[in-house]
């Protein structure tokens, strides 16, 4: 199929020493669906938008929040085809480390790798960066990880954090909520709560999507648990 | 903000924009509509069917030869909507990942497995800027034996999703708009039901009575999993129902 690749890559510094196509992939991502994830004592919850352009769409065809291994999972803002091929590749890392070293990845690893992949895209010949941000949230050592992914490579741990439309209010919103004593079932309430200050419309358990982490292992909830939680908000 | 483009090959390549968008693949989004047809697809209870315009434009031309319906697998086909050589080739590849997987994992390739493959290819020729996005759109149908009947749409961005009805083309909106309106109302549609309901969606949006050799028809079913293309005279049989109810 493929076939002569540019030898040149496409993302290039400006004048300024800016990457503009970087700049432009972040443009991409700021215009997704909101993403949320909070950190707390005893896990971590991941949730996102999952709004359908028509009632004709099955709803529950698509998975966002994607499971990676038992204990880490992810879910994004922005180009949806693009975080396909990171789930991908996300898993494939992880089964190559496990095969390897016997023992599952630390989240940090897996973070390592992942962004490195992300940052290959920005230099190599004839691609363009991956128009994602990634959350990735992981249980290991005892101890919860929040990860964000940019499509520059970089990554950075977060307390709790927001991404896609509206992230700022997001992020504001979290920083005034967020304590370091949190439980978990106050995380995801609080998580629902950042994606409603954004959110068109009504709230269900068919339009979000919410996955938890803890020394359980991770797991998305299923519709009907999320309609729980909608149910105690006010 | 960065001012002006990145040398102006934002839109001859597959390289963001300053909006974070992508040209060259809303640009291909628009190649799906230069071959002037549309198509539909709609499930029911125990049904899929997916039904497309059949233009012969030349009396030279042979029509039994003119086809944009495919079949994939036994049970498993697609209606291709767009550039006719990047249809075929696409066809080509879905069918080529079908067979490596039963030949792999020795059971058919279920429907959504398949789509996401697809959508996964098609992904890949928006991010290499060496290959251009595909400029067709390729609707699934079948009968899957854990969800029932399955309809699943991936398009040139790389995106793909299951529906209970869509349509790809020319009149996609107003089709789309038609079906919203059929489905909110009821989707446990039965076999002949569901035919019709696509059948007339069609007509609807392309306000045009059809003969039925102006009409491709093909369905999966639960008693008849198999895809298959309907004959003239079936497609005859359900356009006259049609007529009779109105």
């Amino acid at each position: 199929m493929a076939t002569e690749r540019y030898s040149f890559s496409l993302t290039t510094f400006s004048p300024s020493g800016k990457l503009v196509q970087i700049e432009y992939a972040l443009a991409a991502v700021a215009a997704g669906a909101p993403a949320v994830g909070i950190k707390a004592k005893d896990g971590v919850v991941l949730a996102t938008e999952k709004k359908h352009k028509s009632i004709l769409v099955e709803e529950h065809s698509i998975i966002k929040v994607e499971v990676v291994t038992d204990h880490i999972g992810m879910v994004y803002s922005g180009m949806g085809p693009d975080y396909r091929v990171l789930v991908k590749q996300a898993r494939k890392v992880a089964q190559q480390y496990s095969r390897m070293y016997q023992e599952p990845i630390p989240t940090t690893q897996l973070v390592q790798r992942l962004a490195a992949i992300m940052q290959e895209y920005t230099q190599s010949g004839g691609v363009r960066p991956f128009g994602v941000s990634l959350l990735i949230c992981g249980w290991d050592a005892d101890r919860p990880y929040l990860f964000q992914c940019d499509p520059s490579g970089a990554y950075f741990p977060w307390k709790a954090t927001a991404m896609g439309k509206n992230f700022i209010n997001g992020k504001t919103f979290l920083e005034k909520r967020y304590t370091e004593d949190l439980e978990l079932d106050d995380a995801v309430h609080t998580a629902i709560l950042t994606l409603k200050e954004s959110f068109e419309g009504q709230m269900s358990g068919d339009n979000i999507e919410v996955g938890v982490c803890s020394s359980k292992g991770f797991r998305r909830l299923t519709p009907a648990e999320v309609q729980d939680y909608l149910a105690n908000i006010a | 903000m960065a001012r002006g483009t990145s040398a102006g090959f934002d839109r001859h390549i597959t390289i963001f924009s300053p909006e974070g968008r992508l040209y060259q693949v809303e640009y291909a989004f628009k190649a799906i509509n230069q071959e002037g047809l549309t198509s539909v697809a709609c499930k029911g209870e125990d049904t899929a069917v997916c039904v497309t315009q059949k233009k012969v434009p030349d009396k030279l031309l042979d029509a039994s030869t003119v086809t944009h319906m495919y079949q994939l697998t036994p049970n498993l086909g697609c209606v291709m909507t767009g550039m006719q050589g990047d249809s075929r080739y696409q066809v080509l590849v879905a069918q080529h990942e079908a067979n490596n997987f039963r030949y792999r994992h020795r059971y058919d390739m279920p429907i959504n497995d398949l789509c996401r493959r697809m959508a996964d290819i098609n992904q890949v020729y928006t991010q290499n800027a060496e290959m251009r996005p595909l400029g067709c759109s390729m609707i699934l149908i079948g009968y899957d034996d854990e969800l029932g009947p399955c309809v699943y749409k991936t398009d040139p961005a790389g995106y793909y999703c299951g529906h209970r009805a869509c349509s790809a083309g020319v009149k996609q909106t107003e089709a789309n708009s038609f079906l919203e309106k059929k489905f909110r109302k009821k989707t446990n549609y039965g076999k002949d039901e569901t035919i019709q309901l696509a059948i007339t969606c069609l007509m609807t949006v392309l306000s045009a009575d059809f003969k039925p050799n102006e009409v491709e028809v093909a369905v999966v079913s639960k008693d008849d999993p198999k895809f298959r293309t309907m004959t003239e005279s079936e497609i005859d049989t359900h356009l006259t129902a049609i007529a009779e109810r109105d």
